[in-house]
């Protein structure tokens, strides 16, 4: 409880900060369209990344270090937690090819392309699927997505992506009724 | 207009524009630095040319692409690292904005709180409380500051004291003085015709009826100055607090007149249907009070003046005699107690006119000429 009101604090303070006195632009990411469908053993969530991607990403993918989005998704029945996934999209850039590759958890997606805005663009979507229990009934799903410390290797150095966000991380939830298939 | 605030809000703003204004003017310049840097860095390209090169032979292509790795990720980090700067520049300002007002704020608070138990104090002073001290506590100079003002404090209660003390004397020397003099005037002429009495008993009994009633009259009418002069004295030192009620005083100074028209030329000019808010009683002393003392200052078959008269929201009462006026030098202690130009009196009337006057929220005032008459004027407050 502390942790989370020391982030909310902390994300208060910097975004204050920003406002007043930076000139980063960052980005401001934002969980929109959340939409599940249920088959007979299986819970999909998909949505969109809004705003996450805009500024500074293309330089940092063509580093060639492979770049993580990390989805994190919590399905609860009342106070009960029914299941914890933790799903990722990943970016990887060859400047030898100029090729991106994106690999998507979830479904297992890959994508390749030149274009880093179609890359963007896919990056920006999400849908995961989880199996689920018979005895779930209306359940809440939230997802929350969030950036890794990433290591240059090259340049042997560590450093917070979530700094691009603005130490913000963006959630949505939605509430699910799994006795009727959608 | 900064004037109208005090000397704490004037420094106040003068550190958040000084020092504030200039850690802001310092972050815009740092952070337009900053964002020049990143631009330069963006334009940095090389690798599209590094591409190129790896067509020719397998090693220079690996060269090439360890290069460009190298490149782009130093460009990436140098990116974050900028950003980063940029917000903890932002981050570590607002945190010594905020803190550094923050005790500035308590600083200057601390440092004015002496000043303001300073100003209560003096209030307090000018107010009669000389027996107020503060606590010698705090800076060497505001300690010294504190020390002086309660010497200040105890010589002014010093000196108070033995001004009452010198006061109470006074007074009881006057009162004494005049006491010794109200009793004595009476007892004068009782002694003259109990002596007139017993000379005739001694000398010539069987005449003494002649002189008898004359005697008793003189001996009564004594006995009675001296009652009257008690009941000055018990009136002035009973002044109660006020029973006001509201009163039409128009109405009111008839019934006290009339008894008076029978001996005198009263002259009434007064508006009907004012009223006021006056204890009835006391409306009565300062009325009669003023009147006998037009009356001792006029001759026979001079007029007297009252006028009743509404002005704004006052009521204002003026009785005017045509008598002998007091002299201007007196004029400032005619409201003193026992002061008295008449042979007869005992200088209580117009100071129990004072007191009755301030103890109902009304004003007395005189004007007054030597041989052309004085005029005394009442303000009331409408109802």
């Amino acid at each position: 409880m502390f942790e989370a009101l020391g982030s909310r604090v902390m994300t208060g303070v910097v975004s204050l900060a920003m406002l007043l006195f930076s000139s980063f632009e960052g980005n401001d990411p934002k969980m929109t369209n959340l939409r599940y469908r249920n088959s007979d053993s299986f819970l999909y969530v998909s949505g969109v990344l809004e705003n996450a991607f805009d500024n500074d990403f293309s330089t940092i993918f063509a580093s060639g270090t492979p770049i993580s989005v990390i989805y994190e998704m919590d399905v609860r029945q009342g106070t009960m937690a029914l299941a914890k996934n933790t799903f990722r999209h990943t970016v990887n850039y060859n400047p030898a090819t100029g090729i991106y590759d994106l690999k998507k958890d979830g479904r297992g997606e890959i994508y390749h392309s030149e274009s880093v805005q179609d890359i963007l663009s896919q990056l920006s979507h999400f849908e995961f699927g989880i199996p689920y229990q018979s005895s779930w009934k209306k359940v809440q799903i939230r997802i929350e997505a969030r950036l890794p410390k990433v290591h240059f290797n090259t340049a042997n150095k560590e450093v917070d992506l979530m700094l691009l966000w603005k130490y913000k991380k963006p959630s949505a939830k939605i509430n699910a009724d799994l006795r009727k298939p959608e | 207009m900064i004037n109208k605030f005090g000397m704490r809000t004037q420094i106040i703003v003068l550190f958040l524009i000084v020092s504030i204004g200039g850690l802001v003017i310092l972050n815009y310049v740092f952070q337009a630095k900053q964002k020049d840097i990143q631009s330069a860095l963006q334009d940095m390209e090389l690798t599209n040319e590094l591409r190129e090169i790896r067509l020719y032979s397998e090693e220079d292509s690996l060269k090439a692409e360890a290069l460009m790795r190298d490149f782009n990720a130093a460009k990436a980090v140098m990116n974050i690292a900028l950003n980063d700067s940029q917000v903890v520049t932002s981050v570590v300002l607002l945190l010594v904005i905020v803190l550094s007002s923050t005790v500035f704020i308590v600083v200057i608070f601390r440092l004015s709180k002496p000043l303001r138990d300073l100003k209560h104090a003096t209030e307090q002073i000018r107010e009669g409380n000389f027996s107020v001290h503060l606590p010698e506590t705090g800076l060497p100079e505001m300690r010294e500051l504190k020390s002086s003002f309660n010497m200040m404090s105890r010589e002014l209660e010093e000196t108070q004291t033995r001004l009452l003390v010198a006061e109470k004397e006074l007074i009881w020397k006057d009162l004494s003085r005049i006491l010794a003099h109200e009793i004595k005037n009476p007892l004068t002429p009782i002694q003259l015709a109990i002596q007139r009495l017993e000379e005739r008993l001694e000398t010539n009994p069987d005449t003494i009826k002649e002189i008898l009633p004359e005697s008793v009259s003189i001996i009564t009418q004594e006995i009675e100055n001296l009652r009257l002069l008690a009941q000055d004295f018990s009136n002035y030192a009973k002044v109660n607090q006020p029973n006001t009620e509201v009163i039409n005083p128009a109405l009111t100074i008839r019934e006290i007149v009339k008894s008076y028209c029978q001996d005198y030329e009263i002259k009434l000019d007064l508006t009907e249907n004012l009223q006021i808010k006056f204890d009835k009683t006391h409306f009565y002393q300062v009325l009669t009070n003023i009147i006998q003392n037009a009356i001792d200052a006029s001759e026979s078959g001079e007029p007297i003046d009252i006028r009743l008269f509404g002005e704004k929201s006052f009521v204002v009462l003026c009785i005017e005699d045509h008598g002998s006026g007091i002299d201007k030098k007196d004029l400032p202690r005619i409201f003193e107690p026992y002061f008295s130009k008449k042979t007869k009196g005992t200088g209580l009337g117009l100071a129990l006119v004072k007191k009755l006057c301030e103890a109902n929220g009304a004003i007395v005032r005189v004007k007054s000429e030597v041989n052309k008459g004085t005029e005394f004027t009442v303000i009331f407050e409408g109802v």
